[in-house]
């Protein structure tokens, strides 16, 4: 599969054909660091500065970069298509291997990165369980109910939250077998012929 | 309307009269009974003013309305059996019997206490027979309907699950892989209402989750068998 730029992303890039090998390393290394943190603004002006350019050709430039590596991992580029779709673009040799070199060295983080932004829901991050025995309350005495407390660590979107649950030991063991058959099906011959399949 | 009946009879039971000094035969009762609630007993175990059959019946409806959690019957004085009762106190002795019943129950009295306060409050024997017997075939549904009085943490009555492959979505092509969906049905302070917490889960999570609370089954197990 071959990434296709489009010319406007082209003209952004062109810069780094008239800048040597050092800067683009910077440069690599800059639109990784944004991918995973968000942009500086302070640095495109820090930039300009050094190299003599407006501090708009520096952003677009990195800017560029970035959706290069963004559209790379989203597609799944192996090492051959990013080659191919980087050479169509027209940069020299040192440039695609560069390029090359930073995309596949952070191709894992990226795609993390897209998939925390692409999650809607909460996902399960840990579960901590106590078991305590009820003995009274205000409106009855002598009791002996045992009841299990959780803490359910969730994480939805990068915000992280925790519920308070709780449960007797009969509900417990049932939800145990529930979630047990869950992860059984997975294993069945429909879910694995399906998944094979993609 | 079964509910607020409760929580009315409970603090009619513990509002104590502080002064102590007065009569030494509230400090034997050993209940807390409040004032209204023994001079509603007196007038319960009085069989001028609630006749035999009238003190049966209304045993019977203050036993039931409570655990059934049913609403007191507003027309209750218009039955034939209580045509003789004088409305204030069928009031008084339905809420002092109601009391009584629901603070034994609370404290897990046994059968002699409770017989020492219905003769404190001058109850005759036959009398006091066919409450002890109203009370011992209450007592546990009674204390059931008890302990679900008080404030919990969401308590999960059920799980439902759903698995999912996802595929792809606007910022990735190629997710391919298997994600749960677990809904946890819970139950907040004894209402019939039930709120869903949803998570979701790769196939490690829930791995890892599963493993979580095996464990917490075996801990129960291992505790049971002390």
């Amino acid at each position: 599969m071959l990434l296709i730029l489009g010319d406007e992303h082209k003209q952004h890039l062109e810069y780094l054909c008239s800048v040597s090998l050092d800067v683009v390393q910077e440069f690599c290394r800059l639109s990784v660091e944004f991918l995973m943190k968000g942009t500086n603004a302070k640095i495109y002006n820090s930039a300009a500065q050094k190299l003599g350019v407006e501090a708009i050709i520096i952003q677009k430039a990195i800017e560029g970069l970035m959706h290069l590596f963004l559209e790379s991992s989203k597609l799944l580029l192996i090492e051959s298509d990013f080659q191919d779709s980087v050479k169509a673009a027209g940069f020299s040799d040192e440039l695609q291997s560069e390029l090359l070199r930073c995309y596949l060295e952070n191709q894992a983080d990226i795609r993390r990165i897209q998939l925390d932004i692409s999650m809607g829901l909460s996902h399960y991050r840990d579960l901590e369980w106590r078991l305590d025995v009820k003995l009274a309350s205000r409106s009855l005495r002598h009791q002996v109910e045992p009841v299990v407390t959780m803490k359910l660590h969730v994480k939805d979107s990068g915000k992280e939250e925790t519920r308070l649950l709780q449960t007797d030991p009969v509900n417990l063991v049932h939800m145990t077998r529930t979630l047990e058959e869950a992860l059984q099906e997975l294993n069945s011959a429909h879910c694995r012929r399906i998944c094979r399949n993609f | 309307m079964g509910f607020y009946l409760l929580t009315y009879l409970l603090t009619l039971a513990n509002d104590t009269d502080v002064d102590y000094g007065r009569g030494p035969w509230i400090r034997k009762l050993r209940m807390d009974l409040s004032e209204d609630v023994i001079e509603g007993l007196h007038l319960a175990g009085d069989s001028v003013h609630i006749p035999d059959q009238s003190f049966l019946l209304l045993l019977r409806i203050v036993s039931e309305s409570i655990v059934d959690r049913r609403p007191a019957d507003p027309h209750l004085s218009a039955k034939k059996e209580f045509g003789s009762v004088d409305r204030g106190t069928l009031k008084q002795v339905y809420a002092a019997l109601g009391a009584l019943l629901l603070e034994a129950a609370k404290l897990d009295k046994d059968v002699a206490a409770v017989s020492q306060v219905l003769e404190d409050c001058k109850f005759s024997q036959e009398r006091i027979k066919q409450l002890i017997a109203v009370y011992q075939q209450h007592k546990q549904p009674l204390r059931s309907v008890l302990s679900k009085i008080g404030s919990n943490l969401p308590h999960v009555v059920d799980v439902d699950w759903r698995l999912d492959y996802y595929i792809k979505n606007n910022n990735l092509e190629k997710v391919s892989r298997p994600v749960f969906l677990i809904d946890l049905k819970t139950r907040v302070n004894a209402s019939e209402e039930t709120e869903t917490v949803q998570i979701a889960c790769t196939q490690d999570q829930l791995q890892d989750l599963v493993g979580k609370l095996r464990d917490a089954c075996k801990g129960l197990e291992r505790v049971a068998q002390l």
